[in-house]
């Protein structure tokens, strides 16, 4: 069942200049499924983004999509869609071609990218500033454009870096519920360190710390405070402050 | 994908003033040189109808029109190109090239490709001027194609080395700066040696003038056009290299 996973990472690490970012990290994930991925700054998910995403090879271990390697078909990136933690705005384009150059550079054709654009302009929200410059988006467009960009070509796995970040909270809802929506047809990956994002749209959480996977489950197993188990505040708690102590003493 | 890189790389090119600027000003600069080289040349007049066979307008007006060209393009060409990858790392818009699965050397011809079409509009458009004579006297139009594959080529060269210089900095202005001291380097390479006497070593083949005046002179040499080309195809290596590494060392 697991090589039937359309991501799978398999003891994936990297260094950066020096430092171990993410140590042995395994994990799969399949369509029709939410994962956050949970941490503290630092933590490594933006690292462990990026190399799903193939803008970052890993420096050990594989990351398998479709059970193929990133790294020898890079042509398999077509088929997933990135947001980085800045959305890839550019400014001078105005919304509309800048999500048709999205669709296209996919390898989408004319006609079906305008097709495209359209429809992820509506599903994102994006009607009143369509022909509005990039450059000239507020906070909550421009991070609503990056989400577009990385959805216009329908992909079946959705990379999503903190997509929450710096919005006010009805934005954010927005946000969240739309995450929700492409989660049930598609596999998506979003990383954040709000609990609130991960109760509000995930279906399985993944808890890093120190670039290690310390905690990788269905949210559902998690109770809330009032069902026996741990929440997944406490969780989050436990494995965010055992190490800081442990590193104190 | 680097076709639908290039089409967006010119796009946004004319979306901003720099592109727009730089034409209008190169063109500003070389009209006032055409026109003293030409007034030049009108003062000639009584002295060349009396020589046995007088050079004419291609040489005198032409010639140092597209020596001019050459010129400004050594400036323009990192100017041009010294936001192709630096200005795409400054506003985080690299990752979005680096995961859509164009590749580096897709990203690099596509940018290459754009920049490529712009020098070969400003200098169609600066070709115009002496072309322009054409209305009052006999003009050589080969020498004048010669002369325009030639500075093509030679702009094509420049332009590779700015995306190489681009690919290895997020400053655009370094970039911008290197891109300009190895134009400079490449063109008065064999000054020197020149001074010296020396005209036919292999320094004198690695300079840049070495392999552009024969186009000028209305010769096309399938070794000049090597030339070139192996600059472009080492410089745009380079630079996708660069790209590659990058996903490698972070």
């Amino acid at each position: 069942m697991a090589a039937s996973a359309l991501l799978q990472l398999q003891g994936v690490s990297r260094r950066l200049a020096g430092r171990t970012i993410v140590e042995d990290l395994t994990l799969s994930l399949d369509r029709g499924c939410v994962l956050g991925l949970l941490g503290v700054n630092g933590a490594g998910k933006s690292t462990t983004l990026r190399m799903i995403a193939g803008v970052l090879a890993p420096s050990a271990g594989k990351v398998l999509f479709d059970g193929r390697d990133l790294g020898e078909e890079p042509a398999l990136a077509r088929r997933l869609g990135y947001l980085p933690e800045t959305p890839p705005l550019y400014a001078e384009l105005r919304v509309d071609e800048y999500l048709a150059f999205c669709a296209r550079l996919r390898g989408m054709h004319t006609a079906d990218a305008r097709k495209a654009v359209d429809r992820v302009i509506e599903r994102c929200g994006l009607g009143e500033v369509r022909r509005r410059l990039c450059g000239n988006l507020s906070k909550g467009f421009a991070q609503r454009a990056g989400i577009a960009q990385a959805i216009v070509h329908d992909p079946d796995l959705i990379v999503l870096d903190e997509p929450a970040s710096g919005l006010d909270p009805v934005q954010a809802a927005s946000i969240r519920k739309l995450v929700s929506e492409l989660g049930r047809e598609r596999a998506v990956i979003l990383s954040t360190h709000l609990l609130h994002d991960v109760t509000a749209c995930c279906a399985r959480v993944a808890i890093l710390h120190r670039g290690r996977l310390r905690h990788d489950g269905a949210l559902a197993d998690l109770g809330g405070n009032d069902v026996e188990g741990e929440s997944l505040e406490k969780v989050f708690f436990r494995i965010a402050s055992a190490d800081d102590a442990q590193a104190a003493a | 994908m680097s076709r639908v890189v290039a089409r967006n790389e010119w796009r946004r090119l004319f979306a901003q003033p720099l592109a727009w600027v730089l034409l209008a000003a190169t063109l500003a600069v070389l009209a006032y040189f055409f026109l003293l080289t030409l007034q030049g040349f009108l003062g000639l007049g009584p002295k060349l109808a009396g020589m046995p066979s007088p050079p004419g307008v291609t040489d005198l007006v032409a010639l140092p029109l597209m020596r001019a060209i050459a010129s400004v393009l050594l400036l323009v060409a990192p100017l041009l190109g010294m936001r192709a990858i630096a200005g795409e790392r400054q506003s985080g818009t690299l990752p979005l090239l680096q995961s859509s699965g164009t590749g580096s050397a897709g990203i690099v011809f596509g940018k290459f490709a754009a920049l490529c079409g712009f020098f070969i509009v400003l200098i169609a458009l600066a070709l115009t001027m002496p072309a322009s004579l054409a209305v009052g006297t006999q003009l050589d139009w080969g020498r004048l194609a010669t002369g325009a594959l030639g500075l093509i080529l030679f702009a094509a060269a420049l332009t590779a080395i700015a995306i190489a210089a681009s690919s290895f900095t997020r400053q655009a202005v370094v970039a911008a700066i290197a891109a300009l001291a190895i134009g400079l380097v490449l063109w008065m390479l064999d000054a020197g040696a020149r001074y010296e006497g020396v005209s036919s070593s292999f320094i004198n083949y690695l300079a840049l003038p070495t392999h552009l005046e024969p186009f000028l002179r209305g010769i096309v040499a399938t070794v000049d056009i090597v030339y070139f080309a192996l600059i472009v195809a080492v410089a745009l290596t380079l630079a996708a290299r660069r790209l590659d590494a990058e996903r490698e060392r972070g």
